[in-house]
């Protein structure tokens, strides 16, 4: 009836009640692994690093200030993890760079059993360098400003735009190219 | 041309905060630009895309796993986390924390309870084993007389001493002057006086010539008493 606030169970989560961690976790799970979802493209790499960014959220809570949304502070930790995931996946390359390995593991569109225009876009969008898929994943599924992307990112507003404006040309003729393939 | 470049442009589209001259750019360059009409329908599509996505439920995870790793996390892994990892566990934080939490209570009584000391003027005072504790600003009568004795003693001994030092540089002031007074005064007659006495010898001295002329004119009178004959005819060889 009466949902507590996330500074209240993060408050309670540091007197150590695991219950109240454990609403926090279940209210953020889902977002969280669909951001994976979408970011790295596999349903085992999202859990792995829905994971990563829990426990990592989990050391560094009481560190958090009540600045900004939790939601907000939660992505920015979970975009680090990110970038960290795919340093060990593949540490030559960089964040603007085009992903050379195409992803072998179970793909995400068989999860998803949703349209085939998810899977489109979720396809397409493992194409992207990883800057890029941060722009586009933070902006059309996180819902947040381009200020709010750029203190996540740790890029300038502008940064955030233009890397948004080049990732549309390139998810454009990806999805063109797919859909002619389908 | 508007300065408005095209990402800026679909950036504001994007976040609905278009001003009415921004919109009108916008339509326009959607109309002449036709790249930038294409990035357009690419948004709005991968906006579409992105809003009918329908999210399913999260498989099963070992969610405890966020509690315990905290022992076993990897060095290596924290090492290469570019965020800022707090390596304390929260729950041993947050008990460090209870362990110490009457400190700030403990602290604002303390200086609460200093307030009220300072303010209602609170005196301890420890005198041959007896401690006394005495509220309020006003002290006893006989530590006030005493006091205002002590004070009156001072001021009476220095305002002695300070007339004693009066009197004794008066006196050698006057002192001082009564003999340049005297100096002075020696001084001054000693020069009348030896202004009268210049004036007095001028005077003899002007009275002398004054008797010799008289007796010269004597002399002569009797001079010529003496050579005149008994007639009055001048005796002649004397008269040569």
């Amino acid at each position: 009836m009466f949902e507590k606030s996330d500074e209240q169970l993060i408050e309670k989560a540091l007197k150590g009640q695991k219950k109240a961690w454990f609403s926090l976790l279940k209210r953020y799970e889902k977002p969280v692994y669909h951001y994976g979802l979408r970011m790295t493209g596999n349903n085992a790499d999202a859990l792995d690093l829905m994971q990563d960014v829990f426990i990592s959220v989990f050391r560094n809570l009481s560190s958090y200030r009540n600045e900004g949304s939790f939601k907000g502070w939660l992505f920015r930790i979970a975009h680090y993890r990110c970038i960290e995931f795919y340093r060990r996946k593949r540490p030559q390359q960089g964040l603007d760079d085009a992903p050379e390995i195409p992803c072998t593991a179970q793909p995400a569109e068989q999860l998803i059993e949703n349209t085939q225009r998810n899977a489109q876009l979720v396809s397409a969008m493992q194409q992207l360098p990883l800057a890029q898929k941060s722009v586009v994943e933070l902006k059309f599924f996180g819902h947040f400003t381009f200020e709010e992307i750029a203190q996540q990112t740790g890029m300038s507003v502008n940064t955030a735009k233009s890397r948004l404006y080049g990732a549309l040309a390139k998810l454009k003729t990806l999805m063109e190219v797919d859909y002619v393939e389908l | 041309m508007s300065s408005y470049d095209n990402a800026e442009l679909l950036a504001l589209w994007l976040e609905d905060n278009l001003t009415p001259e921004q919109r009108n750019i916008f339509e326009q360059r959607c109309v002449q630009d036709d790249d930038f009409a294409q990035q357009v329908e690419a948004a709005s599509t991968i906006k579409l895309h992105a809003d009918g996505y329908q999210d399913f439920d999260v498989p099963q995870w070992d969610r405890g796993k966020t509690f315990d790793c905290q022992e076993r996390g990897s060095s290596q892994e924290r090492a290469n986390s570019q965020e800022r990892v707090d390596s304390r566990n929260p729950f041993e934080y947050s008990a460090r924390r209870q362990r110490w939490a009457w400190l700030p209570s403990v602290s604002f009584a303390m200086s609460a309870l200093a307030i009220v000391l300072v303010l209602t003027g609170t005196q301890v005072s420890l005198t041959s084993g007896e401690l006394r504790i005495r509220f309020g600003h006003e002290q006893s009568q006989l530590a006030m007389s005493k006091l205002i004795d002590s004070k009156l003693d001072t001021f009476k001994q220095n305002q002695q001493e300070a007339f004693s030092l009066y009197a004794q540089t008066l006196q050698q002031q006057q002192l001082e002057s009564a003999s340049q007074l005297t100096n002075y005064l020696l001084t001054s007659s000693r020069k009348e006086r030896r202004e009268d006495f210049a004036e007095l010898i001028k005077f003899v001295n002007q009275q002398r010539s004054d008797d010799q002329l008289f007796y010269a004119r004597q002399l002569n009178q009797l001079q010529q008493d003496v050579y005149l004959d008994a007639n009055g005819i001048k005796v002649d060889g004397t008269q040569q």
